[in-house]
């Protein structure tokens, strides 16, 4: 690890700043620090400064009716312990479990997961899947962008130059799931990962898919094939699954063949789209 | 026999132990290596003169060490430094050491490495493609060749009813021990001293002091407190480097791996390609046919003997009148293979288990009918001649089975439940020698191993005392001593710690009680007691306290010392079948049962392992929750083999996985609920009849659990791990 200077401001307005005085690849922003590090150390980052975000008062969680605002720096474990997030957004609840161990998800932040943005997140799919909104504030003043328009690439997100990731609002409840597949089922990166809600509002199935490169993305093919309803037709389950299985942009990489991938995103929809209908879960 | 609270618990507790990675002298320098950047090449040419232009730094490379290189074993890929030639990835180059830790890494990367690329080698199937139809012959591939055969195969194969021919292939598997490899060598007018985490303090002493080109005598080895070592700390590694960096800085120089090095650099099980047949006729085994392609990394030609010793396990615990073996030691561009708790023997396990009940299947026979019908009982004869000792196996088998059976009768559908069955023999080592001595208020053990976890030193050498002397185990004592207070001892490893060390223990104490008879003028048998808070002599109803029993000058000393020793022999094979190689005879034979229930996902192949139950035949056993606690931690260490752990190699030989995020070892989660059994009666060649047990438990988990994959999905896997994908391609319900 080279030396570096460790600020933590208090204000976004002053983090915005310490970030914005250095180049992009000189001053990086640190949250929970439970992906950062290993750059860090590693070597593959060696920024002049690190600005913590644990003095901003992000660590927050809101419910204004149906809307749920998380700020960037909540710790996960305070997001899957909120009474109603189990419930209300059961998809989320179980994405945010999926990531790493207890004693991790107590370091490691929504903001951070997004802001790094690794393809195999078990995040990203979730938000995908549930539209999340992210509200990012930066020199220029604030703006939302959807995270489908975030997230750009492996590795790779629409953040400009010292720009930060305040908060993220999930516009309504939703019925909704996530399966993954691993070699280890848990503290390990998935080979493949299906997340599924449906969105009373707009009488829509959203799908994502995720494990593989790029990055996670939305499957809107097999939404339509899902058709508007909760629970879906057996004969359009059929359908979404095979179009998904057939026709997503999957891919093979070091973790998992694309054969493999393409076999076994076909069950994972199926028990994640009967799981979000209120089925239990199985084979 | 009384169970002990670890004598090592507390200082562990309290974080007062000092491992090798914690040690931090005043004055010390960083150590850092550098590391080759390709795989394979020639015209290596190192320039360390920017390392040297930063403050404080002290570079060596081959230059520096002219006339050590090959230490004295012939082997260039053993320390120092190669002059010319680089055989695989990161292996080391030259060494640094600065005052500080980022700028001995700063020095190391500041060092200008020149090389040219050669063609790397690293896969056997892309190697040898047509084999075995094919010869192996380029001989610079091969470091060992080993070829036996006895009877008429050919002619069994050719007139017997059912043949079965399949391939394996297993995985390289790391040891994944806690602590990484750390050192802090010193080299003063005095000598050489280095203190480190060690398997073997003399082990290390030897190699290092070969390298070195000096007399053992010269160097002093102080084992540290080990986080682990599972095979992989018992030769010297980095010991030479840092006293070479210390010797050309005049400092104590700390050299310790980083995690992803010790992945990279260490050496562990590497990848094999195995061929069974085995031919049937009448429900008897006729003959059989192994062959074994074993990767060996860059261990030298005819300087591996792991082939041999690797291809004994792929013929046994199984009768059969006519056998032939034939096994390469392959060279490829990977660091020289490394023992790895009961080297290949789980693979081996796994191999020869799936095979013969995919042999008893074709030959219409329940394969446990098969598999207890051809076993080694105490008496019979093995393939290579050697006369059975007391064996367990049969009866772990036993009882495995009817376990197993009300396991299966419990199961639901889309579960299974499998046994797998595993042989392990105690090693002797080179010997050892340990002294005791006897005060008025304790017994104390003085001999050179640290204790690497298991509680085999701590426990094992206590327990074996006590039952000797009588004394209870907690007024008995180890105490370590380094290399130049100790008497000798080969290490700990090969399971041989109480079943050898502990030997020599024993021969102490049985000196030590003759010599008290003598004073006593007893012919009868001597035992210790306590009494009142001190030891007594007793001889038949008599007693006489130990102060009253030792000379002025015993007391002065600090008790009456008595010296023994073991230096143990395994049996003999029958050379007369062997063409090529060397094969090993065992000491004694250690055998265990495993049964396992999963549950198979029928549509993502994914293994979740439900209850778990081993049957050990461990002779005589000298520390109930010591064994009991060797067998749950060889479970769980056997689950990654067999589900999870891989060693990914790519093309230009780099490894793929060089840390805990893709080599995936079990979690807590992983491990299920595990009965542990064992069986009486079937004394082994340690003290009182005890066998060893470091390395048995994990032998036959990667065995049990691909039968009872098979058993839930039908799913007959041929290779390691049983990752889910693998798993996937077998599955007959999808």
């Amino acid at each position: 690890m080279a030396p570096f200077e460790l600020v933590a401001p208090a204000t976004p307005d002053e983090a915005i700043a310490e970030l914005g005085a250095l180049g992009a690849s000189d001053a990086v922003p640190l949250a929970g620090g439970t992906d950062l590090l290993f750059d860090l150390d590693d070597g593959r980052l060696a920024p002049r400064r690190v600005v913590s975000l644990r003095r901003l008062p992000w660590q927050t969680l809101d419910w204004n009716g149906p809307i749920l605002t998380v700020g960037s720096t909540l710790p996960l474990r305070r997001l899957e312990t909120d009474p109603e997030v189990r419930t209300r957004l059961p998809g989320l609840y179980t994405a945010v479990r999926a990531v790493g161990s207890v004693a991790l998800r107590h370091q490691a932040t929504l903001g951070g997961n997004l802001g790094r943005s690794a393809p195999a997140s078990d995040l990203v799919p979730m938000l995908l899947a549930l539209d999340a909104e992210i509200d990012l504030v930066g020199p220029q003043g604030a703006r939302t962008v959807p995270v489908d328009q975030f997230v750009i690439g492996s590795r790779r997100t629409a953040l400009r130059p010292a720009e930060l990731i305040r908060s993220v609002r999930f516009p309504e409840p939703r019925p909704s799931a996530y399966l993954w597949q691993r070699v280890r089922p848990f503290r390990d990166i998935s080979q493949m990962a299906v997340a599924v809600a449906y969105s009373p509002a707009r009488a829509r199935w959203r799908v994502a898919v995720a494990g593989f490169p790029p990055r996670p993305l939305l499957v809107p093919e097999v939404e339509d094939a899902l058709g508007p309803v909760l629970p879906p037709a057996r004969s359009d389950l059929d359908r979404g699954a095979h179009v998904l299985s057939t026709r997503a942009p999957i891919v093979g990489d070091k973790r998992a063949s694309e054969a493999y991938r393409r076999q076994i995103v076909r069950p994972l929809l199926e028990r994640a789209v009967r799981r979000a209908s209120g089925e239990k879960a199985g084979s | 026999m009384s169970a002990t609270a670890r004598p090592d618990g507390a200082v562990k507790l309290a974080g007062a132990a000092v491992y090798g990675e914690d040690l931090d002298v005043p004055g010390m320098l960083w150590g850092a290596l550098v590391l080759a950047p390709v795989a394979h090449g020639r015209r290596l040419s190192v320039d360390l003169s920017p390392a040297r232009a930063l403050p404080g730094v002290v570079a060596i490379g081959a230059a520096d060490v002219a006339g050590l290189v090959d230490g004295g074993t012939g082997d260039p890929e053993r320390p120092p430094f190669p002059s010319e030639r680089v055989s695989y990835l990161q292996q080391p180059v030259a060494a640094v050491a600065a005052p500080t830790r980022s700028l001995a890494r700063e020095a190391a990367r500041a060092v200008r490495i020149s090389v040219e690329p050669l063609p790397v080698a690293t896969d056997l199937d892309d190697l040898f493609p047509e084999w075995p139809r094919e010869k192996i012959e380029d001989p610079a591939r091969v470091a060992a060749h080993v070829h036996a055969r006895r009877g008429d195969v050919d002619g069994a194969f050719r007139d017997s009813a059912t043949v079965v021919a399949e391939t394996y292939r297993t995985a390289s598997v790391h040891q994944v021990a806690l602590e990484p490899h750390a050192c802090v060598a010193e080299v003063t007018d005095g000598g050489w001293r280095v203190r480190t985490s060690t398997q073997s303090p003399f082990g290390a002493r030897e190699d290092t002091a070969s390298i070195l080109g000096i007399p053992e005598a010269a160097l002093v080895v102080e084992g540290t407190w080990v986080g682990g070592g599972f095979g992989g700390k018992g030769a010297a590694f980095l010991e030479p480097y840092a006293l070479l960096l210390a010797r050309a800085a005049g400092r104590p120089v700390r050299l310790a791996l980083s995690y992803a090095e010790e992945f990279r650099l260490g050496r562990t099980t590497l990848p094999a390609v195995v061929r069974m047949e085995t031919a049937v006729n009448a429900g008897e085994i006729t003959a059989r046919r192994v062959r074994l392609l074993l990767d060996v990394g860059t261990s030298l030609p005819g300087r591996d003997f792991a082939t041999g010793y690797a291809i004994g396990f792929l013929l046994g615990p199984y009768r059969a009148p006519a056998f032939e073996v034939e096994g390469y030691a392959v060279r490829t561009n990977k660091p020289p293979f490394g023992p790895h708790r009961a080297p290949f023997a789980p693979q081996a396990a796994f191999v020869v288990e799936s095979h013969l009940a995919a042999v008893a299947r074709a030959a219409g026979i329940d394969p446990a009918t098969f598999k207890a019908r051809h076993l080694w009982r105490e008496g019979d004869r093995t393939p290579f001649g050697q006369r059975v000792l007391p064996f367990g196996l049969a009866s772990a088998f036993e009882s495995a089975r009817a376990l197993a059976a009300r396991w299966r009768s419990e199961a639901p559908p889309g579960q299974g439940v499998g046994i797998g069955l595993g042989f392990w023999s105690t090693s002797t080592g080179a010997g050892g020698e340990a002294r005791v001595v006897l005060s008025p208020t304790e017994l104390v053990i003085l001999q050179g191993e640290r204790e690497i976890g298991s509680g085999s030193v701590v426990v094992g050498l206590a327990q074996v005392a006590a039952r000797r002397s009588g004394l209870p185990v907690e007024q008995v004592r180890v105490e370590y001593r380094d290399s130049a207070g100790a008497p000798f001892d080969a290490g700990v490893f090969g399971s041989r710690t109480v079943g050898a060390l502990g030997r020599a223990v024993d021969a102490a104490l049985v000196s030590l009680l003759a010599r008290l008879g003598e004073r006593l003028g007893s012919p009868g048998p001597v035992t210790l007691a306590v009494l009142d808070g001190e030891i007594v002599a007793v001889h038949g109803s008599g007693r006489r306290r130990v102060a009253e029993l030792l000379t002025p000058a015993e007391t002065a000393a600090g008790g009456l010392a008595a010296d023994g020793k073991h230096y143990g022999r395994s049996g003999e094979i029958d050379e007369s079948v062997v063409l090529d190689g060397a094969f090993y005879a065992f000491t004694d034979f250690t055998g265990a049962a495993h049964v396992a229930q999963v549950e198979v996902d029928p549509q993502t192949g994914s293994v979740r392992v439900l209850r778990y139950a081993a049957f050990h035949d461990a002779g005589v056993v000298v520390d109930l929750p010591s064994a009991r606690a060797q067998v749950e931690g060889g479970v769980a260490m056997g689950l990654g083999a067999a589900l999870t752990e891989e060693a990914i190699w790519s093309d230009d030989g780099r490894l793929e996985n060089a840390g805990l995020v893709d080599y995936r070892i079990p979690t807590l989660r992983e491990v299920p609920p595990i009965e542990v059994h064992f069986l009486e009666g079937f004394p082994g060649a340690g003290p009182f009849g005890a066998k060893g047990l470091g390395e048995p438990p994990i032998i036959p988990v990667p065995a049990t659990i691909a039968a009872a994959v098979r058993d839930a999905a039908g799913a007959h896997v041929r290779e390691l791990p049983l990752a889910p994908e693998r798993v996937a391609r077998e599955l007959k319900f999808r």
